[in-house]
């Protein structure tokens, strides 16, 4: 017994000193106040790391583009530069919306931080977030590089998603963006078959496609399939009805019914979803949360559930191996989703200076050229269309823009992205299921594209339960 | 203060508290307790009333099953073999059974599933069968290493006495060579068997359509269910507690036969 209290005196010594070096090393920070340090909390690999070689340069029509050092270090010489303040980045990375989450209610600090759509409307419900300031969305200010360049859609897009009454762009400025739909390879699946989700669960191509293992996604895709008919003649309505102040209603009112269609989770529709997929099951492949692209590209799969931004990556890599892969957004209805940047109150904690920092920080990110830099890096779309600047457009037309030697071209309209009527790129024929098709949807899809809501607890809990009943092997059923 | 031996333990009864201890008591908290924080033992009736986890239970319990036993199967020979030989063959056998080990386990299931696609066309048509495959092959390294030390260290004199005194070599083996190795097997069993129930991780990388105890926990896990998680967490503890015990009961037994025997 004494010796175990020898241990324990021991052991609380090893303690004392631990905690009296965290005291002190506290003491220490005294003498760099003057430093900001904001902390970044990102996914990984989602903003540019720099180190470009010199032939990685984008060369666009009036200027060249390269990221020599990571953007980090750019902003922090662009801020001294402008705002004359240092500054430090602590930044770290997420994994899943999941982790953030659970990080954040174990007590982590971060300021700025960049999760999903549905995590950033549940910690909006919660009340963790801080507002953009007025300062931030003044689209007067030649600084604000965010509001005046974020994309028409997207801006309207976002102001129609309110939490409690208060829309979301209050308290988010977007960064990437991108819609679901099938990545398949053309030799195998005809275009008029992925246009459907019900390709998913086609038997002709039992055990050739892949699901994703993610309750949102899947019950998404799978409510494509069930409301197939209803969601086809809802989009149909507002055309067929001969009373033009009736159709003009019905017109507006989609957006809205269609985001209440494709967000059922009503106890009947919940289990009719939960037998589809069950019944399903075995038709699939697998259900993926990262192999799905490697699948696709070597063969093993001929179509699957993909997110825009990954299905580039997958026709990317396809090429290089000599298969061409093709891209559908099924005619049911797609889901749009977008990462943003959001401050954490307990972060901030009310400093003006953090959050003007913060803010400084997401306008250097929408300036142009670091928008390229990113979407280069990254591979995914941005929520930035640059508005008066031509940049973003040009470099949409550098990556997927016609060739002199190309003999068949055809016009690609990107206005309602970005919100010019000039913006139209002509490009090969292909591309209208590729890349650009991808990256930037025709308007036709960003019409039939919404959000999926933001679940309270007990409904997400039910739908955890479904998705958990539909992936456990039950030898009663 | 005096120094004893025992000191030198100290780092890792540290190492114990903070990194076993700690987390297991939480996760015990967490098993018992609901959302709001109260007592409850709704999980741990919900885990034995609920079809979806007593289905994956016993799924698990019979991949791991079939994973052991192969695994026993397959490493029992090698490991014999390998202990039997003389010579400078010896350590560089001895090598290529270790060298796998040192590559990445993600980089050898990647591989693993370009050979069974080409193999069997289509591996959503053999789910079982190929989850098995996977787990064996990472798996039977942790089998063959144990047997092996077991098996070199027996006394070949013991098995020269009972052919001279007039068995054959599988009367050697089965009266002699077997049960002086069960040492060895229970422990390849326990390294084998319980990893094999949860390590849905080699599932994630082959292929994910099968589903067993690791993934469930890991579906709670990420839907914020960190009780229900947790309680199954606990129970496969328990499962193994009781294993370990009675794999020890049974050493014993063996050990005590051997006794009254020789």
């Amino acid at each position: 017994m004494k010796r175990f209290k020898k241990h324990f005196l021991l052991l609380f010594l090893i303690l004392l000193l631990a905690g009296l070096h965290i005291t002190l090393s506290g003491c220490g920070k005294k003498e760099h106040e003057d430093t900001l340090t904001l902390r970044i909390c990102n996914w990984e690999e989602y903003i540019d790391e720099g180190g470009w070689e010199e032939e990685e340069t984008i060369d666009l029509e009036n200027k060249d583009i390269i990221g020599k050092n990571s953007m980090l270090d750019d902003f922090i010489a662009w801020y001294e530069k402008t705002a004359h303040k240092k500054i430090k980045i602590e930044y770290s990375c997420l994994g899943t919306n999941e982790d953030l989450y659970n990080q954040l209610t174990l007590g982590d600090k971060f300021d700025l931080i960049c999760p999903s759509e549905y995590m950033i409307m549940k910690l909006m419900a919660e009340e963790k977030l801080e507002p953009l300031s007025d300062d931030f969305l003044d689209e007067t200010q030649e600084k604000n590089s965010y509001i005046r360049g974020v994309s028409p859609y997207i801006k309207e897009f976002t102001h129609n998603i309110s939490i409690n009454g208060e829309s979301i762009d209050r308290y988010t400025a977007g960064y990437m963006w991108g819609n679901t739909g099938i990545v398949y390879n053309p030799k195998e699946v005809k275009k008029e078959e992925a246009s459907s989700w019900k390709l998913l669960i086609d038997s002709k191509y039992k055990c050739r496609i892949t699901m994703k293992d993610n309750v949102r996604d899947a019950y998404f895709a799978a409510m494509g399939i069930y409301k197939s008919t209803e969601l086809q003649e809802l989009a149909m309505r507002p055309y067929l009805e001969s009373n033009l102040e009736r159709a003009e209603q019905l017109l507006k009112e989609y957006p809205n019914r269609l985001q209440q269609e494709m967000n059922d989770t009503s106890r009947e529709t919940m289990s009719a979803i939960e037998q589809l997929l069950q019944k399903n099951r075995t038709n699939f492949y697998s259900f993926e949360t990262d192999n799905g692209k490697s699948d696709m590209v070597t063969g093993k799969v001929v179509a699957n559930l993909q997110w825009s931004g990954d299905a580039v990556y997958s026709l990317d890599q396809a090429e290089e191996v000599g298969t061409i892969l093709e891209y559908s957004v099924p005619y049911e209805c797609s889901n749009l989703w977008f990462d943003g940047w959001v401050m954490l109150k307990d972060g901030i904690e009310g400093n003006k200076e953090k959050k003007d920092a913060c803010e400084a920080f997401l306008n250097f990110m929408a300036q142009p050229d670091n928008v390229v830099r990113n979407m280069y890096y990254i591979g995914y779309t941005s929520v930035i269309a640059g508005g008066n600047d031509s940049t973003i457009l040009d470099y949409a037309d550098w990556c997927y823009g016609a060739d002199e030697e190309d003999n068949k071209t055809v016009e690609y309209d990107v206005s309602s992205f970005f919100g010019r009527e000039d913006a139209i790129i002509t490009t090969t024929p292909d591309q209208l299921n590729r890349q650009l098709f991808a990256q930037y949807p025709p308007e036709d899809v960003l019409k039939r594209c919404t959000i999926m809501d933001y679940l309270d607890p007990e409904t997400t809990k039910e739908l955890n339960q479904m998705w958990i009943n539909v992936r456990c092997f039950n030898p009663f059923s | 203060m005096y120094f004893s031996r025992k000191n030198l333990s100290i780092p890792y009864i540290i190492f114990l508290l903070a990194f076993v201890a700690a987390p297991m008591l939480v996760v015990l908290y967490y098993a018992f307790t609901n959302g709001e924080g109260q007592f409850t033992m709704t999980n741990f009736i919900g885990f034995f009333t609920s079809p979806n986890t007593i289905g994956t239970l016993l799924y698990s319990i019979m991949i791991a099953l079939s994973v052991t036993v192969l695994c026993l199967l397959l490493a029992y020979p090698s490991a014999y073999l390998l202990a039997r030989l003389h010579g400078h063959k010896k350590p560089i056998l001895l090598m290529l059974f270790v060298l796998p080990m040192w590559i990445n386990f993600t980089l050898r299931i990647t591989a693993l599933k370009e050979v069974l696609t080409t193999l069997e066309g289509n591996l959503a048509f053999h789910p079982f069968l190929n989850t098995v495959i996977g787990m064996t092959y990472d798996f039977l390294p942790f089998m063959i290493l144990p047997l092996y030390t077991v098996l070199e260290k027996l006394d070949t004199s013991l098995m020269e006495a009972a052919a001279d005194l007039g068995a054959n070599p599988v009367q050697v083996f089965l009266k002699v060579t077997l049960p002086l190795s069960v040492p060895g097997i229970l422990s390849g069993i326990t390294m084998v068997f319980l990893p094999a129930m949860t390590n849905y991780v080699v599932l994630d990388m082959m292929y994910n359509s099968t589903y067993i105890m690791g993934s469930l926990i890991s579906s709670y896990f990420s839907a914020y269910d960190w009780h229900n998680g947790s309680m199954i967490s606990i129970v496969l503890l328990l499962i193994i507690f009781v294993l370990t015990i009675a794999t020890k009961q049974f050493g014993d037994e063996a050990n005590e036969n051997r006794g009254t025997v020789l």
